[in-house]
């Protein structure tokens, strides 16, 4: 903890990364209780009014619906969704990927093998045609489908953390006091492998973040009326010219967040691999 | 000594930031090195000897400061700008590393990294930079200096890759060679050649040398003056003999004692230690850097504290601690050491020489064992059929090169690989082959310390944790409190105190983590402890008294040991009896001192000929081996030494597996010479 | 060296054979019945039977497999489901090449730009510079392919009117008669990929100048542009190499991202489409491409890596 606070007073970009990420978390938490529009509401007065006119501080859509209102309530989803994926993915990347690794020889190969043909699909492709086949996006969906396309990147990830610890002596040393597997795997291994899969966990909340806006862009994922950054997006494309903060807003919403996370994960990655 | 000094160091001083504040490195340091001199300088690590090779380079991380003077020909190299030093770097002062493979670039060719130094400095063209590359690779001895000069350093060996780089240091004449550990990682054979090699440079290219290394017995092999550092500081240099035979300063005189050398035995002695271990410096320590640690410390130390010329040329920061021994003869010291009633061995003690006499009864036997690692299409026989005892209440030492198969033994016996062939027979009966299928009281019995304490106690367990888990699993104790009594009654053994209890690993100093390894094997009674290179990762003081403690440990349990060991005055030291294994297969089997005498198995004397001496009175002709262990997937059908051999007869040698050769009840050999031709000169 | 390329060229034949197999078995998994979907809910069961005969679909999923699969190989890829009696490859391989095109162009920008940055800042780490080309490096890598395109466009097209919104081809027109087109596509994906390289190239070059290989280098004195483009490029080029490689699949699956934001007549809006109109051999199709191209360029990368590297191209004994 000492070793942190370290470092994070040498590494202000990181500071300032924990602290837009927890104003976002602010703002999905409080937000939407202080909100003077609902997010759904259309304002057949001001149609694409511009940030400011008519109480709407970040101005309206093209159907009358408030920017601000939409993002903060479009921030709830985004960051219970990712941050979901991330654990989901990285719980099951870990099981697979330290199972792999520990059993080693051909389990292993064959494992690698597999990982390797799932990867060649990218995720994004992999989870668009899932998701728009079934026509199912609801929370659920989404984030199983995502936790999937995600986890053989985490469990590539576990292994490789897995492969540092494996060879050390202190595994030899409780294999000849005939510890389980399972011990050797979490209780020995584990600890010792956190640093590079707590850094994974945060690059793929960013990730995550990134997919499910994407998601949200090709009209596959969350649904209306649950109001999606990525979908806010495509909407009024159309209307860039006459109100580009519709397009802006949301667009920088989603910079701002991905950028926050992965400054914290670029921050952890020094902290906990690269410094030891 | 008279002519004016080539290099020379003025107060010396590195600075590194960290996070607890500053660290100082090297501190207040001065000496000169003269024309055609070698200077040895020796220290444990952390002591600054590489930082001090650094700093003269002007080559140190951004955020270290210097201050001080480095004067080169009289022009302090400290001032010199980036470009100002290029021009010195490699070409009047020049560098050869430890590790020769990682200091040699894995994409270029050798003959480019050779070349390309002439081409920087003496303007040389293409070809007449390789003919100079050529020429002095092939002063270096090499044959087809071609050859090596199309490779890829991975393509070359070792021993070659060190020479290539003493080449490459050559290549421009340096006024100045300042090699870092440069045999460390090499095999003790392939050392032997590079030392030679080393010894002979400074008269044939009329330069100078400074010389850093851990091993006392190095420098004196190569240096005209040693100079001793310890945390920082320069604490005594002088001529090598007298630094040797007579050293002022308690530190030195204390390095010199803990190092297990020929003649000493653990019979006749314990070995000498220092207390504690080396720390690091804060910027605002001041005084003896020694104090803490000294058995010579008096009130008053601090202020009588300083480098003075004790004898014309001998310097030392001490002068009081041995005064009353002036005037001083070796032959008393000597006398006094064999006895071991050298009086500043604390603690020593003689033990009485284990008696089994009336037929010892064996506890392991090894039967034809073999482990085969097999890849793709190629087989490694790293052991193929290997036979030997070892006995109850005794110390078998293990010796060999890397490669010979010692540690794959130890991992066998100890369970960590199962054997492909053969049996291994433990206290009367057979026992299975691996972990997963040995039973509670095997796994008890047999323990294992690894070479790296570091790696083998896990970094996220405390200590206490480390040592009741094997309690509550191999001996199954249930109760919390009765664990944790024992678990403190273990650590007192290996002299460390209950508070031990609550740290972790990362707050143990090497010495302190092997101890810990230490206690969590003896927490299950062993009968059989096998060390794998148990003291090779430490400091020489710090693996005396790790040494001290193995023997005082089987003393008391009459536990038997597997001493696997690259250093064969290690061996000596601790062994009843002595294995020397080579590619695999078993070369000698006896007792110590039947096989550290003569007649010697061929490669048993390469080796004790090759062992560097610690006593520099102690030089005779030297055997040197050529090249280094043939491919270990090459199967073999006669003896495994054949090629390198120096007694090899004929083609017998690799045609023939040699016959076992009883020399004695207790001794035999493998090899088709007869017990006359196996004579030689006593080494150790 | 030979027999290396070999074993390779078989790997990657094998894989493609399995990823044939996973995608056929991911479409099959799609749920409800391909015929009624094509014909709509209101459509008699006699029509839905006779299209499904027609179809195939009432064969075994092996014998539908090996007719896909075969056909797949003599260059057939069936007929699209949605656009009756479109045979896809008469539309498949335009799409492909203005993807390629696409794709080439960025790759154009972005393998340069970030191998000149990521050295920069390896050699300058801890620097201001280093702290500026990382952050932007970072700030591209975290960005969705249309939020920089949205951003892109709203300098460039919106703002300072130079490019077009869309990237749409006029009818009659080729690609090669409108590139201006490609520019905010093309910039796009560099953006993502520029982040993701030269922070790899940062790393590499960092990594490699603590090396002891190029401290020896430095203490030879040897000239600083000698040490840094002889001896530590040529090492920490090859992990770039690699990560290049493998991210050519992760390049095209961003166009459909890209591709759909302009409008780009690419095989990734084509994607796109035939996933909502659930158009299944066309599906089929694309992601059998995307993926070709991944199993592709990593063998490539692989075979490169082990020509550059001459600890694999010499791997043999050590020479005494």
């Amino acid at each position: 903890m000492n070793k942190l606070g370290y470092a994070l007073r040498r590494n202000p970009a990181a500071a300032v990364g924990l602290v837009a990420l927890a104003a976002w978390v602010v703002l999905a938490l409080v937000g939407p209780s202080v909100l003077r529009f609902s997010h759904t509401a259309m304002d057949m007065e001001s149609q694409l009014s511009a940030p400011g006119l008519n109480g709407h501080a970040l101005g309206t859509d093209a159907l009358g619906r408030d920017i601000l209102s939409r993002i903060v309530y479009g921030s709830r989803s985004i960051l219970s969704v990712a941050l979901l994926t991330s654990l989901f993915s990285s719980v099951a990347g870990v099981a697979l990927g330290f199972s792999a690794g520990y059993f080693g020889g051909k389990i292993d190969a064959a494992f690698m093998r597999f990982l390797d043909i799932l990867m060649a699909i990218p995720p994004l492709v992999l989870s668009m045609v899932v998701l728009g086949a079934l026509g199912d996006s609801s929370v659920g969906a989404l984030t199983l489908i995502v936790s999937i396309a995600y986890t053989p990147a985490t469990a590539r990830v576990a292994r490789s953390a897995l492969l540092s610890c494996k060879s050390l002596e202190y595994v030899d040393a409780a294999r000849l006091r005939g510890e389980s597997h399972a011990y050797i795997m979490f209780v020995e291994i584990l600890p010792n492998a956190i640093g590079p899969i707590l850094v994974e966990v945060t690059a793929r909340f960013a990730y995550s973040i990134m997919m499910i806006a994407s998601l949200g862009f090709l009209g596959v994922g969350l649904q209306p009326p649950t109001p999606d950054w990525g979908m806010m997006v495509i909407e009024n494309k159309t209307v860039i010219r006459e109100a580009p903060w519709a397009v802006l807003y949301p667009s920088l919403a989603i910079a701002s967040l991905v950028i926050a996370v992965s400054l914290i994960s670029d921050f952890l990655a020094k902290a906990l691999i690269h410094d030891e | 000594m008279t002519n004016k000094p080539l290099l020379s160091v003025r107060n010396l001083g590195v600075r590194f930031p960290s996070p607890d504040g500053e660290v100082v490195a090297v501190r207040d340091l001065s000496f000169d090195l003269g024309r055609r001199e070698t200077l040895g300088v020796i220290g444990e690590s952390g002591c600054g000897k590489s930082t001090l090779s650094y700093a003269i380079m002007d080559y140190l991380s951004a955020g270290a400061r210097r201050s001080g003077a480095v004067l080169f020909k009289g022009q302090d190299l400290l001032l010199k700008s980036e470009r100002e030093m290029r021009e010195i770097r490699g070409n009047r002062i020049a560098m050869v590393y430890q590790n020769p493979y990682s200091a040699l670039n894995p994409s270029l060719t050798i003959g480019e990294q050779l070349d390309e130094v002439s081409r920087a400095h003496r303007n040389l063209g293409k070809d007449e930079a390789r003919e100079a590359s050529l020429t002095t690779l092939r002063e270096l001895s090499l044959g087809d200096p071609e050859g090596v000069a199309r490779r890829y350093p991975h393509q070359i060996s070792g021993g070659i890759q060190q020479r290539v780089c003493i080449a490459m240091a050559l290549l421009c004449r340096p006024d100045i060679m300042i090699l870092d550990e440069p045999t460390t990682a090499l095999d003790v054979t392939t050392e032997a050649v590079i030392l030679d090699i080393v010894a002979g440079l400074k008269e044939r290219y009329d330069m100078s040398m400074i010389y850093i290394s851990h091993d006392i017995g190095i420098v004196n092999k190569v240096s005209d003056r040693v100079a001793v550092m310890y945390r920082g500081e320069i604490v005594e240099h002088g001529p090598q003999e007298r630094i040797y035979e007579r050293p002022e300063h308690p530190y030195t005189r204390a390095l010199i004692n803990c190092m297990p050398r020929a003649g000493v035995k653990k019979e006749l002695t314990a070995l000498n230690t220092i207390p504690g271990y080396v720390k690091r410096r804060s910027a605002d320590e001041e005084g003896c850097p020694f104090a803490e640690r000294c058995v010579k410390r008096s009130p008053g130390c601090e202020d009588d504290y300083g480098l003075a010329e004790l004898e014309p040329g001998h310097f030392a920061a001490c002068g009081r601690a041995y005064a009353d021994e002036r005037p001083w003869t070796r032959e008393a010291e000597a006398a006094a050491r064999a006895t071991g009633a050298v009086p500043e061995i604390a603690g020593a003690e003689v033990r009485e020489a284990t008696s089994d006499e009336n037929g010892p009864e064996p506890l392991l036997s090894l039967r034809g064992v073999g482990k085969f690692y097999r890849n793709q299409k190629k087989t490694v026989r790293a052991l193929d059929g290997v036979d030997f005892e070892l006995f109850k209440d005794d110390v078998l030492g293990v010796v060999g090169e890397s490669g010979c198969g010692k540690s794959t033994a130890g991992h066998v016996i100890a369970g960590l690989a199962a054997a492909d062939r053969g049996a291994i027979l433990f206290d009367g009966g057979e026992i299975a082959g691996s972990w997963q299928r040995r039973d509670r009281r095997a796994l008890r019995e047999v323990q294992l310390i690894f070479q790296n304490p570091g790696r083998s106690l896990n970094p996220s367990f405390s200590v206490q944790a480390i040592l009741e888990r094997p309690l509550k699993k191999l001996l199954g104790v249930k109760d919390p409190a009765e664990r944790r009594r024992r678990a403190v009654e273990m650590l007192r053994k290996v002299d460390l105190g209950e508070e031990y209890l609550s740290r972790r690993p990362r707050r143990l100093s090497g010495g302190e983590k092997q101890r810990v390894a230490l206690a969590r094997a003896f927490l299950s009674s062993p009968k059989l402890l096998v060390c794998d290179e148990a003291t090779s990762a430490l400091d020489v003081s710090v693996q005396a008294s790790v040494l001290n403690l193995l023997n005082e440990l089987q003393a008391e349990s009459g536990a038997s040991y597997l001493f696997i060991s690259h250093d064969l005055n290690v061996v000596n030291y601790v062994s009843d009896h002595v294995l020397v294994m080579y590619l695999g297969r078993v070369c000698e089997y006896g007792r110590r001192d039947e096989v550290v005498t003569p007649p010697y198995h061929p490669y048993t004397e390469a080796l004790l000929s090759a062992a560097p001496e610690v006593d520099p009175a102690r030089r005779d002709k030297p055997i040197r081996l050529k090249g280094s262990p043939p491919d270990p997937t090459r199967p073999i059908r006669g003896c495994p030494f054949a090629g390198r051999c120096h007694k090899k007869i004929g083609p017998i040698c690799d045609e023939t597996p040699p016959p076992r050769l009883a020399l004695s009840a207790t001794h035999h050999i493998y090899c088709h010479l007869p017990p006359e031709g196996l004579q030689g000169a006593v080494r150790l | 060296m030979a027999s290396l390329v070999l074993k390779k060229l078989g790997g990657m034949a094998l894989t493609l054979v399995a990823m044939s197999l996973v995608i056929f078995m991911l479409v099959e998994l799609i749920p409800g019945d391909a015929a009624q979907r094509i014909l709509g809910q209101s459509a008699t069961p006699e029509a839905v039977a006779s299209l499904r005969e027609a179809m195939g679909l009432d064969d075994p999923a092996l014998a539908r497999y090996a007719r896909w699969a075969g056909g797949v190989l003599r260059g057939d890829l069936g007929e699209s489901a949605y656009m009756r009696g479109v045979r896809i490859a008469d539309i498949f391989w335009r799409r492909v090449g203005a993807s390629i095109t696409l794709a080439a162009a960025s790759f154009l920008i972005f393998v340069p730009l970030s191998i000149v940055f990521g050295v920069l800042a390896g050699i300058r780490a801890g620097k201001l510079s280093d702290s500026i080309i990382s952050f932007f490096g970072l700030a591209t890598m975290a960005l969705p392919e249309f939020v920089s395109g949205i951003l892109l466009m709203a300098l460039f097209s919106v703002r300072l009117k130079l490019l077009p919104i869309a990237s749409m081809i006029p009818m009659g027109e080729s690609l090669w008669q409108n590139l201006e087109i490609l520019v905010l596509p093309a910039l796009s994906v560099t953006f993502v990929m520029f982040g993701y390289v030269s922070r790899m190239q940062r790393s590499a070059m960092i990594g490699v100048m603590k090396s002891d290989y190029v401290r020896a280098a430095v203490l030879k004195g040897l000239p600083r542009r000698r040490v840094i483009f002889r001896h530590a490029l040529k090492n920490a080029l090859l992990p770039t190499v690699t990560v290049i490689g493998m991210n050519m699949g992760w390049l095209f699956g961003g166009l459909i991202v890209v591709e759909t934001l302009f409008g780009y007549p690419g095989l990734g809006s084509l994607t796109l489409s035939a996933v909502k109109t659930l158009d299944l051999p066309l599906i089929e199709a694309c992601v059998l491409f995307i993926t070709a191209v991944y199993v592709i360029s990593t063998t490539a990368t692989d075979l490169l890596y082990g020509f550059l590297n001459p600890r694999i191209r010499f791997s043999g004994g050590a020479y005494e």
